[in-house]
């Protein structure tokens, strides 16, 4: 029998249902899994989808058309995305691009006449100690040159015509985690099923754990209220979504230390009272997932995850990793809440917070990666152990990802409370013109500042530092972030959404020496209102690189020549 | 007696009993408030003004504009009143400079982004954004002002216009048309300053599962969204001396179209417009009551036969519950979403399409007009009946039944260029034939009014009773009201002879004696949704003979062509009016009315349901389906 094209994609969807619940929130999953074999999200399929979900046509699209990662038209058969984070851009991302670009004959957003591949930028992919680096479909290759692109390319053809599977090329990245890699798995897990769930809470209460993902939520509270929070069904989510430009320390304890994190998820899950946990990984990170499944598998055939964890009836948990799509906004966590629930990555009003209603509308822990894997190393060596390391207000130590102008740019672990100096000596950034502290979202310091301390009493920090040496232009770095900030804001607030394109705008200027003083004073007054009124963290931080440019190097932003005439 | 079950509205808010009372302080002013309140409401008890923009009280808040923020102690941003629940005792600061400056901000980027002309914008006067730019001193564009539009209009609805330019994106059409209406036509897609307000793969809006209800059109703060403007048409046929030119004006339209003319909501203008319609030149000024009244007797007509059939014949491929068919935004929605329910709904057209086609037919013979040269116009409260009137099917008369169908907003525009002083001109009558008709055909506007009608009728015909034995005054309170899907059940505890007008059609009502009938009402059409599903569900509602079906919350006089703004003390007010009125007509039920009667005795004289009225009066369907390529 003949089968026409939607006759095949009813029949694929029909198929992909078999291994999805028809609730909405496998709706992500299963565009993804259909875009694997089918290349783009035809108007067909997201009209056939949503009849089985039972939502709305416009839903799907509105959805699809989100997420970068989801495609609504056909593209090449290898999607290239370089990445265009300060850091590749630093160490030569635009000679990579134009080799790019000549050898495909085609501009970054196109796709070359024979649909063999399309040309597209990304936000930072997790890579900035190899930078520049690119993705090729869900391969990642690192420490791009103009010769490297050129082979991968030849590679990708020749591979193609001989059936046989592109795969990525990342070298090993410096890391001394060595806390982690001194912590014998399972260790906490085994301590914590001896103790009530409010002693758990309690210990890790007092180690003055804050939440690794940025905001610096004390963790031990986090846990408290959720366990506090009435609700049949609970979750743990772990952010594993690590989309700060300049951050690669989650990627490193994924892949070095994941048993960690999932162990720490099912002592959440203990105290909680959970059954379902899920990894949010960040679609950039699809190579790890592999890994992942199968510490997963070993988990469970060891019965530290599925029914009766340790022997202890009653005591069961699961965990499951979920994809995300492309938006860094997803980071967030009521914006990935949004995203489990197959919805577009827009953050919620808060209050409710997730710990009293998140997924599903039911209680559920939002923690970093990092988060989980350093309450691991508290239940196993004791609060006192981590409380005595760190300052007053940030206890403990915590994953630095250092990339930019220094010699030696990787993951460091290190305890909280040194000064940006002392952290460009361990590096081998001295000299700097100013160092970006807690990625894009984060502080802009100059070398005047490099005492400071970094902690949350001073620059409370995620976890990226990038290093600006002395002939990094300053508006170039605030054309960058911003560039990043407008492509990633999901869109939904007036401030952020419109005034960021302002921002940019002024920085152009600025660039072309086109910008009155007066003006600049009034950028500066919106940055300021785009703190103080955007929904989300994102927009409440975006300006702060304009704050910045003009407190600190205003000699320098407003000394341009104008150009030509 | 009548019993009810109720489906609360969407979007109400139940109140526990035992709310815990917190203190707030805003602007220095202490005051207590029921825990969960957001700022915004407490401001407003005590005459602080926040401003809002993507608020609206018909939807969920969204917390997208960002124009309602204020100062909370303790708090190191700004919070937006709207989203804001004050659960513990709070400060509030509304009039800081950082507030200020905000506002300014977020008002100056709204315009950054907004094209359009105030001028030449119909909203003009009208617009939340205009009202805003002025509110909080824009004296310039200080982050710039579109000289270019960006996009097209889409003008391709027979019904709505959507201009994406003056769009500032609060999002308040695609809640309206996912949250109230349950349509899912529009969403937002995109992200970032990319993001846009969007039809399924950016279609025309003619090819997407609108209905037409326009109940987005009635939330827009701008002018994005309008009806499509007929009045340039209307005024060329009122300017041809070879057209005759008439109008039959809807009861939603007359007790609304006075807040365009600084009136108060709930001020009922029916006769100052005959007045004002004259003078404007049409021809004749006549009442859609009439039909209504006369959709009661098809659509009852209609119904008792599917009763007869499944009662009495055991016919069980009668489709039932019966489902009205008056609102055309409804009829669209079934179309497309529930094709399978076709069979369910009444084939009698809606009153517009009645009257249009009498007046073709019926009228024009009477008083030796050419219907070639007849121009019906409809003043109704509804953008669906734009698209309604230009369906195919609606040219029973020989011609289009009805040419045009204005909105009250349309309508408002052109009582203004006629230099007409609505509120301050003398009354007049509607024309004869279609001059007084009854009360019960003035309650179609208001949601439960098609179904009170009805069992009016039906209490008396089967009962050979006066309905004012089972309900004081003829008001069938029980189908009252504003919840969004409701149940009533009227037992029949005592039958009569069967009246002349249905005698060849039933002999005796025996098989009707203790039979409870069950009726249901909705409104909004997401709640419509709601009864639908519960219906294959098997649900309550499946047990239900007869079922009012309104697109509109609050029903036509909540229609999407009614006076903007729109909220539930608005809609109430208007209903007010309606059910005043009803109260005072001589006639309260449509099958006493004479003019009715003397129509089956003339000229359709095979009875409801009979040859003739299958032919003018009643219409059938066509299965959209949710599919579009
Ligand atoms: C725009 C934005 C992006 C974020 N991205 C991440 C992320 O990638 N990973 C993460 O763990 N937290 C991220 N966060 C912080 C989360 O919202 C949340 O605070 C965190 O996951 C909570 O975990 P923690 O308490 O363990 O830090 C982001 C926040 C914002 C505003
Ligand atoms: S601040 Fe930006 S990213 Fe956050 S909710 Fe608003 S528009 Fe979205
Ligand atoms: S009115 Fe409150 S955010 Fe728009």
């Amino acid at each position: 029998m003949l089968m026409t094209g939607q006759d095949q994609e009813q029949v694929i969807i029909n198929e992909l249902f078999k291994s999805h619940s028809r609730q909405r929130s496998a709706l992500i999953p299963i565009l993804q899994a259909l875009q694997v074999g089918h290349g783009y999200i035809s108007e067909f399929a997201m009209q056939y989808i949503a009849d089985c979900l039972n939502i709305h046509a416009a839903e799907v699209y509105g959805l699809a058309t989100f997420y970068h990662f989801v495609n609504t038209r056909p593209k090449g058969k290898f999607i290239i995305r370089l990445s265009r984070d300060m850091s590749s851009m630093m160490k030569g991302a635009k000679v990579v691009a134009r080799q790019l670009e000549n050898d495909l004959g085609i501009r970054f957003g196109e796709t070359t006449p024979d649909g063999m591949f399309t040309l597209e930028w990304t936000s930072c992919i997790g890579m900035n100690y190899q930078a520049p680096a690119m993705m090729v479909n869900n391969e990642v290759f690192s420490n791009l040159t103009a010769p490297r692109v050129h082979r991968i390319i030849e590679d990708c053809r020749q591979e193609f015509s001989s059936h046989r599977p592109t795969v990525g090329n990342v070298s090993e990245t410096y890391s001394n985690t060595t806390t982690y890699s001194s912590y014998k798995v399972n260790a906490a897990l085994t301590k914590a099923v001896t103790m009530t769930p409010a002693a758990v809470i309690a210990e890790l209460t007092a180690s003055g754990l804050r939440g690794r993902g940025g905001a610096g939520f004390p963790t031990g509270m986090k846990w408290g209220l959720a366990a506090a929070a009435k609700g049949d069904r609970k979750y743990i989510v772990c952010n594993a979504d690590e989309g700060e430009p300049g951050t690669f320390k989650d990627r490193i304890i994924l892949g070095k230390h994941a048993d960690m994190v999932f162990e720490a998820m099912t002592v959440a899950a203990y105290v909680v009272g959970s059954r379902e946990g899920i990894v949010y990984l960040r679609y950039e990170y699809s190579h790890l997932r592999p890994h992942l499944d199968s510490v997963l598998t070993a988990r469970r055939q060891a019965n530290l995850l599925g029914d009766g964890i340790l022997g202890r009836p009653g005591f069961d948990f699961d965990i499951r990793i979920h994809m995300g799509a492309g938006a860094y906004v997803c980071g967030e966590e009521t914006a990935l809440i949004e995203s489990l629930e197959g919805r577009r990555g827009e953050p919620r009003n808060r209050p409710p917070y997730p710990a009293e209603r998140g997924f599903n509308n039911c209680p559920t822990v939002v923690n970093n990666v990092e988060t989980l894997a350093s309450a691991c190393c508290i239940l196993d060596r004791g609060a006192k152990w981590f409380a005595s390391m760190g300052t007053d207000r940030s206890k403990g130590f915590k994953l630095f990802s250092v990339s930019g102008d220094c010699s030696h740019p990787g993951v460091y672990e290190l305890p909280w409370g040194i000064t940006v100096d002392q952290l460009l000596d361990t590096v081998g950034g001295k000299g700097a013109k100013a160092v970006q502290v807690g990625g894009y979202t984060g502080q802009l310091v100059p070398a005047r500042q490099f005492d400071r301390k970094i902690a949350y009493e001073d620059l409370g920090i995620g976890g990226s530092i990038i290093i600006y040496g002395q002939d990094r232009d300053m508006l170039q770095v605030a054309e960058n972030y911003l560039e990043f900030f407008i492509e990633e804001s999901c869109g939904q607030c007036t401030p952020c959404r419109d005034g960021n394109v302002k921002l940019l705008e002024g920085v152009r200027l600025l660039q072309s020496g086109k910008c009155s003083n007066r003006y600049l004073n009034d950028l500066v007054s919106l940055s300021e209102t785009i703190q103080l009124t955007s929904k989300c963290g994102l927009g409440q931080a975006s300006p702060n690189v304009v704050v910045a440019l003009n407190t600190h190097f205003k000699e320098e932003i407003l000394a341009r020549p104008v150009l030509g005439n | 007696m009548p019993s009810e079950t109720c489906i609360a509205e969407a979007g109400t808010v139940t109140v526990e009993p035992d709310v815990q009372m917190v203190t707030a302080t805003i602007d220095g002013i202490a005051l207590e408030v029921p825990s969960g309140t957001t700022i915004l409401e407490a401001a407003r008890t005590i005459g602080v003004h926040i401003p809002t923009l993507c608020h609206h009280e018909d939807l969920r808040p969204a917390g997208v504009c960002r124009i309602c923020v204020v100062g909370v102690e303790g708090m190191r941003t700004l919070q937006t009143a709207c989203t804001t629940p004050i659960t513990q005792p709070i400060t509030v600061s509304t009039n800081t400079k950082a507030v200020r400056t905000a506002r300014r901000h977020i008002v100056d980027l709204m315009l950054a982004n907004h094209y359009g002309d105030c001028y030449a914008c119909k909203r003009n006067n009208n617009c939340e954004l205009q009202a805003l730019a002025k509110e909080y001193g824009v004296d310039f564009f200080r982050f710039g002002h579109p000289t270019e539009p960006k996009y097209p209009i889409d003008r391709t609805s027979s019904a709505i216009v959507r201009d994406m330019n003056k769009c500032v994106l609060c999002r308040r059409c695609v809640r309206t048309c996912n949250e109230v209406q349950g349509v899912g036509c529009l969403t937002v897609k995109d992200r970032s300053a990319r993001s846009q307000v969007a039809t399924f793969g950016d279609k025309p809006l003619s090819s997407v599962v609108c209905i037409n209800c326009g109940q987005c059109i009635n939330r827009c703060p701008t002018g994005a969204l309008s009806e499509l403007d007929q009045t340039d048409e209307v005024w060329a046929m009122l300017d041809d001396p070879t057209k005759h030119v008439v109008i039959q004006t809807a009861p939603s339209p007359r007790a609304a179209i006075g807040e365009c003319f600084g009136q108060p909501a709930g001020t009922s203008m029916t006769y100052q417009l005959n007045t004002a319609l004259k003078r404007m030149g049409f021809d004749a000024v006549f009442d859609t009551n009439h039909s209504a009244d006369l959709t009661i007797l098809e659509e009852g007509t209609e119904l008792i036969l599917r009763l007869h059939s499944a009662l009495v014949k055991r016919d069980n491929a009668v489709a039932l519950p019966q489902f009205t068919s008056c609102s055309p935004g409804w009829v669209k929605y079934v179309e497309h979403f529930y094709p399978e329910m076709i069979p369910n709904l009444s084939t009698a057209k809606s009153p517009q399409q009645m009257l249009g086609a009498l007046l073709k037919t019926y009228y024009a013979e009477k008083n030796g007009i050419d219907p070639k040269d007849m121009v019906v116009v409809a003043l109704m409260p509804c953008t669906a009946k734009k698209f309604e009137c230009n369906r195919p099917e609606m040219c029973d008369s020989g011609f289009k039944d009805v040419d045009f169908g204005l909105t009250t907003r349309e309508m408002a525009k052109m009582i203004s260029e006629s230099g007409i002083d609505l509120p301050n001109i003398p009354k007049s009558d509607f024309e004869m034939p279609f001059q007084d008709a009854s009360g019960a055909g003035q309650i179609f506007g208001a949601t439960g009014g098609v179904m009170e009608a009805a069992l009016r009728t039906v209490i008396e015909m089967v009962t050979g009773q006066k309905v004012e034995k089972f309900f004081d005054r003829a008001n069938i309170v029980p189908v009252r009201g504003i919840e969004g899907a409701r149940m009533a059940e009227i037992t029949i505890t005592e039958v009569g002879p069967v009246p002349e007008i249905l005698k060849h059609l039933v002999p005796d009502w025996e098989w009707l004696r203790g039979v409870t009938l069950k009726v249901g009402i909705a409104h909004g059409t997401v709640n419509a949704r709601r009864v639908v599903e519960d219906i294959k569900a098997g649900g309550p509602f499946s047990e239900c003979h007869f079922i009012e079906f309104m697109a509109c919350p609050g029903g036509c006089l909540g229609g999407g062509g009614q006076p903007i703004p729109t909220n539930a003390e608005i809609r109430a007010k208007r209903a007010k009016a309606i059910y005043d009125l009803d109260e005072a007509y001589a006639v309260r039920k449509s099958h006493e009315n004479p003019i009715v009667l003397q129509l089956y005795r003339e000229f359709l004289t095979d009875g409801p349901c009979g040859h003739q009225s299958h032919h003018l009066l009643h219409t059938s369907y066509t299965p959209r389906g949710k599919f579009i390529s």
